[in-house]
């Protein structure tokens, strides 16, 4: 069965051209456009994998990622989240961490390639 | 004849005869006297004669004295002329004397006034310059506060600015300068000291010495808020602006990357030409930005986050793949020598990793096609560190670009007409972020021939701060 990818972006260009990227690889991909459908979404059907942005309207990742924590079957030690973001700062990276995140991209370095490439890394890994 | 007249008579005959004898007495008397009168006047002559005599020796006496006298009176009156002549210089002297002693009495009065004047116009200057001023001596004890040392303090209720010598190590409001400047007051630059969100320091020591007499210590105060804030606004700026400039130059590397890749159907040759050449600026672009963004943190001076104890193998292996696409681009071989035994070490590894791949990248860059990059990491156990060093048979550096090619935006002249990639902070970055370890950074390079850059990472000391700040 193919690994059920959620994808919480607000930029369309980015998240089209990564859904496209992902797809062509197998994974089946839902799209959300904020941290508050995302969970929304997430609630109904748990995916495998999360690629997750920070600066969203309504619901930016790190509250995602502690909603996600308070819901067990969410919850970032099982449920792998890899940040897709533009900042990057220690700080964040460090809060992240704590969070329980697998990965931390930033997306001006990796491109939709590169990220699958970590899609399929860390879907192997569970 | 009366008998009375013969008596008479005879008596007068007597009378006379006694007259006549008496007048004989007399006339030998007077012979005598006259004689005698005679030799008297003759004796009266020789002395006469004699004092003639004599008056004349006399005279001449007199005239010989007199010329003598003469002689000695003008000795004398010249002496004393002479002898006055030299009282009326001694006195002149003296005169003088007395009136440079007086002048100088006079100058020295006024030097006096002067410079109590002076002192009081330094001990203003000093007590109204707008930095805080403390002047310790030299056994470190506190002489002089000013105005706005005591205010920033907390001490303006003090009335004096100036005392003999004040111990203030154990004074509750000094114990935060103390801190930093230690009883010993040692000599910092610049050092911050923090009084609270409204106050910032910067503290400065400055021995102050003429002429090889050393008077003592002094320290200097200054107001660095509004720097600081300025600072952390800067760095806010430069983050969010870091952030808004990467939303849209990822959505074109994505676009573009997906173009290249094919996603959106077969590519004509100047199709993927023109995409390529759009894509290479599209990553100097990122790179800029990652650039300017890392500058700004280095110089917010919170730049180094976090530090664990790394593999060098690990290290090493990711950067050599982060890499191999440019490397296979340009068909440069990438070799490596580590020494076998290679310790672990405590640094913070994103940055390590920057500056590996960073002077590895400009190896590749500045190499020419299928020539070699060679990467090698000792261990040098005698001075407790590990040397690293990447060799290109590049391009190389000129002579005279080679003081500044570790300053910030720099790029040497070949390097800029290679038109190679370069935002000219890499290296600036690299230089702190190993200088921040403790460690150090160089290289050596021939024109045309190429460059070896080296840096040293120390082994930690137990319970050694590297990076102070964060």
């Amino acid at each position: 069965m193919a690994k059920k990818i959620m994808l919480i972006e607000d930029e369309e260009i980015l998240s089209g051209l990564l859904r496209r990227k992902l797809e062509e690889n197998g994974y089946e991909v839902i799209v959300a456009f904020d941290g508050e459908e995302g969970i929304e979404i997430m609630k109904k059907q748990r995916p495998d994998l999360v690629l997750l942005d920070i600066v969203m309207p309504k619901m930016g990742g790190f509250e995602v990622m502690e909603e996600m924590n308070k819901i067990p079957e969410l919850n970032l030690k099982d449920l792998p989240v890899i940040i897709v973001s533009n900042s990057g700062q220690p700080v964040e990276i460090g809060k992240a961490q704590e969070l329980g995140i697998r990965d931390y991209l930033i997306k001006t370095q990796f491109d939709p390639q590169e990220v699958v490439d970590k899609v399929k890394k860390y879907c192997l890994n569970e | 004849m009366p008998e009375k007249y013969l008596q008479k008579k005879q008596s007068d005959e007597k009378n006379y005869e006694n007259l006549l004898i008496e007048m004989d007495k007399t006339a030998k008397l007077l012979v005598r006297r006259d004689l005698e009168l005679n030799r008297v006047n003759a004796e009266l002559d020789e002395t006469i004669y004699q004092l003639k005599e004599d008056e004349k020796k006399l005279k001449e006496m007199n005239e010989v004295l007199e010329i003598r006298l003469n002689a000695r009176t003008k000795e004398l009156r010249e002496n004393i002329l002479s002898l006055d002549g030299q009282v009326k210089e001694r006195t002149r002297k003296l005169e003088n004397s007395k009136i440079a002693l007086m002048n100088i009495l006079e100058d020295f009065r006024r030097q006096k006034i002067l410079t109590e004047d002076e002192q009081k116009k330094n001990l203003a200057i000093i007590n109204n310059f707008p930095d805080g001023l403390l002047i310790f001596d030299n056994h470190n004890k506190l002489s002089i506060i000013n105005k706005k040392a005591k205010e920033y303090l907390g001490i303006s209720q003090l009335d004096y600015i100036y005392h003999e010598s004040w111990d203030v190590e154990n004074v509750l409001e000094f114990k935060s300068l103390m801190k930093v400047i230690g009883s010993d007051i040692k000599i910092v630059f610049k050092e911050e000291l923090d009084m609270g969100p409204e106050l910032i320091l910067e503290v400065s020591v400055q021995e102050y010495s003429e002429m090889s007499m050393r008077y003592g210590k002094f320290v200097i105060l200054h107001d660095i808020t509004r720097e600081k804030k300025v600072q952390s606004l800067k760095s806010e700026f430069v983050s969010i602006a870091a952030h808004q400039l990467r939303t849209p130059l990822s959505a074109i590397k994505w676009t573009l990357t997906s173009l290249l890749d094919g996603d959106f159907g077969a590519l004509s040759d100047d199709q993927r030409k023109y995409l390529g050449k759009t894509n290479l600026s599209n990553e100097r672009m990122i790179n800029l930005v990652d650039d300017l963004l890392n500058l700004s943190r280095i110089e917010e001076g919170r730049y180094i986050y976090k530090t664990s104890v790394a593999s060098i193998y690990d290290l090493l292996n990711t950067v050599l793949k982060a890499v191999e696409l440019k490397a296979n681009e340009k068909k440069i071989k990438l070799s490596t020598s580590i020494d076998k035994h290679l310790p672990d070490l405590t640094i913070d590894e994103e940055k390590i990793k920057l500056v590996m791949q960073n002077l590895v990248e400009n190896a590749i860059n500045y190499s020419r096609r299928e020539s070699s990059v060679k990467i090698e990491v000792t261990d040098d156990i005698n001075k407790n560190e590990v040397i690293f060093s990447i060799k290109d048979s590049g391009i190389g550096i000129p002579e005279d670009q080679r003081e500044r090619i570790f300053t910030k935006f720099f790029r040497a002249e070949n390097a800029v007409r290679a038109e190679t990639v370069g935002s000219g902070l890499g290296l600036f970055i690299d230089k702190n972020i190993i200088e921040a370890h403790k460690g150090r950074i160089w290289f050596e390079s021939e024109l045309d021939k190429g460059s070896t850059f080296y840096f040293t990472i120390p082994y930690a000391k137990k319970d050694e701060q590297f990076f102070g700040k964060f």
